[in-house]
């Protein structure tokens, strides 16, 4: 008997198609989990507790639930509150990129915040006085130090992040292992799983390489 | 020509008074050293004087531009923002601990100022940064970045910075205090040049021959007050106030 060669390749393209649904939750949280994060980071340490007070309590939400979780309550939540005749149906894929990107934005904030915080407070004063603005300094001084100081915890996150992207399977979504459990069970066979680890051993080793290019790239200074 | 004039300026952390009716006078091409005690308000001073801090009452007026002042309720009020803007052009200000910007060159650390805030153009700022770094003897390490450099050479990188700006008046807070005694003459040397060329400085230090030597005059400063103010040679030599006595003895003995 011969390995079933056309099946194997098959089940490649399944994977495939499920690992670029999975590329996408990742890339569209992180193009919008970034910039959003750093406006938490903002609000989260503005001196008004009217702005600090609820982002506070955003990131305890976002953290201290499980995003599983949260995914469901964005797909689902809004159908169930909105009254009778205003009932929406969130289009899947955007539920799920809309709740990854609250939740990393969450995460990703309190790294921006330990990273700003973390520059001494020198640095502001001698780009005080010659008068620099308080976006010039941020924007030339203090952010690009901020990045080089966050990019190892950053890293952490974001290989996470891929692999937090299965999680979108709970609202339907076929994504990589989904696509791969529903394999398994069809072909009672272990092989789909497997090979869905290794596209996401893959997926982390392509990200991994650009962390440390970037890490690489920052280098230059201490 | 007066560069700096301080009227009756009080500065209050909560309800701790560092500051307590500063007054005095520098005049261009002066060098006033401070001295004093540590926490007696000196750096607090400087910061107040670059706009780093704001007073609660008293004048500060740079090169006769009104930067604060205080109206009739007894509250400090401060120029436009567009006249700080200018009044901060003329001052420049160098710290303890260099705050050099880590994540540039040399040279850039120079240009970036004068490039982004006085908006001159890039040539023409290197080549201001390059005689510089001439003057500073560091012509080698344009390129080199902050952490390659020594504390001595880091802070005549950031004398030259402050430079750059051309600034009408540049204070000094205990610029060599962080330094390896053997570093300090670097540093030194290149603020008694810049005092040669009559620039005008205010400078606080505990290094006495320094302020000996280069100083046109010592104001010696505790709790928040101006004790003594006057020539070198009589302040720390012939004090005629019995805390400055005790100040300088007690520096003596180390
Ligand atoms: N941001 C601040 N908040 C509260 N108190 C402050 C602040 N900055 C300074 N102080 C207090 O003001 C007083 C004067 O401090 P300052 O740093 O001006 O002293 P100094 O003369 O420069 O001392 P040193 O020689 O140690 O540098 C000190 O009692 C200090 O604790
Ligand atoms: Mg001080």
């Amino acid at each position: 008997m011969s390995y079933d060669w056309e099946g194997f390749v098959n089940l490649i393209v399944l994977l495939l198609e499920g690992a670029k649904v999975s590329v996408m939750v990742f890339f569209l949280t992180l193009f919008f989990a970034i910039p959003l994060g750093l406006l938490v980071a903002f609000g989260r340490m503005s001196r008004f507790r009217l702005i600090s007070g609820p982002i506070k309590i955003y990131i305890l939400l976002m953290r201290g639930t499980p995003l599983i979780l949260q995914i469901a309550l964005v797909y689902f939540g809004p159908y169930y509150l909105l009254p009778e005749g205003m009932k929406i149906n969130l289009d899947r894929f955007v539920a799920a990129v809309a709740a990854c990107t609250l939740n990393y934005a969450a995460y990703f904030a309190e790294i921006y915040r330990g990273g700003i915080q973390s520059i001494p407070k020198g640095q502001y004063e001698a780009a005080a006085v010659p008068g620099f603005s308080k976006i010039q300094t941020f924007m030339h001084i203090i952010l690009p130090q901020v990045v080089k100081r966050i990019l190892p915890p950053m890293g952490n996150e974001i290989i996470t992040l891929v692999k937090d992207t299965a999680l979108v399977q709970t609202i339907g979504i076929s994504e990589l292992f989904r696509v791969a459990t529903v394999q398994a069970s069809a072909k009672s066979s272990t092989i789909p799983l497997a090979a869905a680890g290794i596209f996401y051993l893959i997926m982390n080793w392509v990200v991994t390489e650009a962390l440390q290019m970037a890490e690489n790239k920052l280098n230059y200074y201490r | 020509m007066v560069m700096l004039e301080v009227k009756g300026l009080c500065k209050s952390f909560d309800s701790n008074r560092v500051l307590n009716d500063i007054s005095f006078k520098v005049d261009k091409g002066e060098v006033v050293a401070i001295i004093g005690p540590s926490g007696s308000g000196k750096s607090t001073l400087l910061r107040c004087l670059t706009l780093l801090e704001k007073v609660d009452q008293g004048t500060i007026i740079v090169a006769g531009d009104v930067m604060v002042q205080t109206n009739k309720e007894g509250h400090a009020v401060y120029a436009p923002e567009s006249s700080l803007k200018k009044i901060r052009l003329r001052m420049g200000m160098v710290f303890q601990d260099f705050n050099l910007f880590p994540h540039f060159s040399v040279l850039r650390n120079i240009t970036e100022a004068p490039v982004r805030v006085a908006r001159i153009s890039q040539d023409q700022a290197e080549e201001r940064a390059m005689e510089l770094l001439r003057k500073m003897g560091l012509e080698d390490k344009r390129d080199a970045y902050p952490y390659q450099l020594s504390g001595g050479q880091s802070q005549r990188v950031a004398i030259a910075r402050a430079l750059a700006m051309n600034p009408d008046i540049l204070f000094f807070d205990e610029p060599t205090s962080a330094l390896d005694p053997e570093l300090t003459g670097e540093v030194l040397r290149v603020m008694r040049a810049l005092a040669a060329e009559r620039m005008t400085m205010v400078v606080v230090t505990h290094e006495m021959g320094f302020a000996r030597e280069v100083a046109d005059r010592v104001i010696f400063m505790d709790k928040g007050q101006i004790v003594e103010e006057g020539r070198p040679e009589v302040v720390l030599c012939n004090p005629s106030s019995e805390r400055t006595r005790a100040f300088i003895k007690g520096l003596s003995e180390h």
